[in-house]
């Protein structure tokens, strides 16, 4: 029987960890956000008017957004448990009748959270600049879901491995955000040259930007079919290496 | 401190079973065996004495006791509960006040407790009575608001405590429990746990301060190198070594008499 108290309490640690910085992790992306907006669609505006068949600051909204649902669904995740591992305060729940599912639910579900309060905040000021309301809600919901519950699970997988807050910045500094910045947030692919076009298929942050967009905009530049399944892939089989990881207490239980 | 605490539910299922029941323990770091084949048991309403020198295996049986060792041989009862197959209510059985402090700094002194209860499945409106309770009994009721860094050493000892008791374990196991504790704070300590303990709560301790262990402590295991070399009655076992004192039995089984 599930201990859903243990697993509410949890939770609502991870919620009151973010509202107690929320200086280093809400506001950032909302401001940076807006700066965004600011200098690529308004200030640019003349220089750069559409993309994809849209004016540029609509197509670039959708990419701003997943921007923040990635980092800060990786940050939560990786920071909140490697800062417990460190502090060791992570044996007061080792200790407790809590499951590893329970454990590996619990944190996931507070980095999900927070990756999809941050997306929909940015995704409301966007709108308030923009005016143009999503085409699709529920796809919009499904991919900004889908790459919360994937960067929440790499984080834990990062969390659990790394031996310092330094080993967690390499994961961020050297894939995350190279990856993201490339794969569609401020241009097409259709804008690249053909070969780098085909590189591009190769970035998995490509088909998180592309279906969260085709729910903005209505139209992408792969398949939204392709888009859904390559992220609910890399998603699942995420989850499944971090609670492997919690459930065979992997630098969590001696 | 005072003492008005609610006494543990040992009439409850698992009452029959001994406290703890450990059988052929082993403990293997790569090809270092921490705990070689050791096994015993804490009888319900028992206060046990752990000893061993630094590294002689003894948190190291605490941890597989609590559920923060793996371990390659052996079965660990706690109250009839097996710590692996049915570790939802061998844990919930146990209380454990660290040696190290590993507290929640995001949280206050009152936080640390509520949620602590509520990762045993009590909500915090249940949990708010006992969370009171346990804050005037360890003389932090003024500083229910701090957080971990605010409190003194002897506070944060107390904190350890109160939060080992907030689900009301019936095996308290304390790890160094008064280390940093001023005199008059460790002799408080001693008449509370003395306390608690003849109202049925099995205490397991392990401490460096022989004399604790010999005032409070009824039956006394000694680990050395891993290996269980002394279990027996305390009164017993300073008597068949024909030694004064605990210490003295002490340094003795683990052959440091020379350097003492």
């Amino acid at each position: 029987m599930m201990n859903w108290v243990g697993f509410a309490t949890l939770v609502r640690r991870e919620f009151k960890r973010t509202m107690m910085t929320i200086n280093q992790v809400v506001w950032p992306p909302v401001i940076t956000t807006l700066l965004f907006l600011f200098i690529f669609g308004v200030g640019l505006s003349n220089t750069m008017k559409v993309m994809d068949g849209v004016p540029y600051i609509q197509f670039l909204l959708p990419g701003l957004v997943m921007l923040n649902v990635i980092s800060s669904s990786y940050d939560e995740a990786a920071s909140s448990l490697f800062q417990q591992r460190f502090q060791m305060s992570i044996q007061e729940l080792l200790i407790a009748p809590l499951s590893n599912l329970e454990l590996e639910l619990g944190y996931l579900t507070g980095s999900i959270l927070r990756g999809l309060v941050i997306g929909a905040l940015v995704m409301s000021i966007g709108l308030l600049v923009v005016h143009v309301a999503p085409r699709n809600g529920a796809i919009l919901f499904f991919f900004m879901f889908m790459t919360a519950l994937l960067f929440s699970s790499v984080g834990m997988i990062g969390a659990l491995l790394a031996r310092s807050f330094d080993n967690l910045a390499i994961v961020t500094t050297f894939f995350i955000t190279p990856l993201t910045y490339v794969g569609g947030v401020f241009s097409s692919i259709h804008a690249l040259p053909p070969l780098v076009q085909r590189i591009s298929l190769f970035n998995p942050m490509l088909y998180m930007i592309d279906g969260l967009r085709f729910g903005y905009i209505g139209s992408s530049d792969v398949s939204p079919a392709i888009d859904a399944v390559v992220v609910t892939v890399l998603a699942v089989s995420a989850f499944a290496i971090s609670y492997g990881m919690v459930k065979r207490g992997v630098n969590l239980r001696v | 401190m005072t003492v008005a605490l609610e006494k543990p539910a040992v009439e409850a299922d698992g009452a029959a079973h001994g406290a703890v029941r450990i059988r052929h323990l082993i403990k293997r770091y790569g090809s270092m065996i921490a705990v070689d084949d050791v096994s015993f048991d804490v009888a319900p309403g028992e206060f046990f004495g752990f000893l061993g020198p630094n590294g002689a295996g003894k948190t190291t049986t605490i941890n597989a006791i609590v559920g923060l060792a793996t371990f390659q041989g052996g079965t660990i009862e706690v109250f009839g509960a097996d710590v692996v197959r049915d570790y939802r209510r061998s844990r919930s059985y146990i209380g454990l006040s660290p040696q190290e402090f590993n507290f929640d700094r995001y949280l206050t002194a009152e936080e640390i407790l509520t949620y602590q209860a509520g990762y045993y499945g009590i909500t915090p409106s249940r949990a708010k009575p006992r969370v009171d309770a346990l804050l005037e009994q360890f003389e932090l009721g003024d500083k229910r608001r701090a957080t971990y860094l605010q409190l003194s050493g002897g506070m944060k000892r107390r904190l350890a405590l109160a939060r080992a008791l907030v689900h009301s374990p019936r095996l308290l196991i304390l790890d160094e429990p008064t280390a940093g504790l001023d005199v008059e704070l460790r002799l408080e300590l001693w008449d509370f746990l003395k306390k608690i303990n003849d109202d049925g709560m099995t205490v397991f301790l392990t401490s460096h301060y022989l004399e604790e262990v010999e005032l409070l402590c009824s039956r006394i295991g000694i680990i050395n190198h891993g290996k269980l070399v002394a279990l027996e009655d305390k009164a017993a076992l300073i008597a068949r070594h024909g030694q004064g004192s605990l210490q003295d039995v002490f340094l003795e089984l683990v052959g440091k008499r020379a350097h003492a």
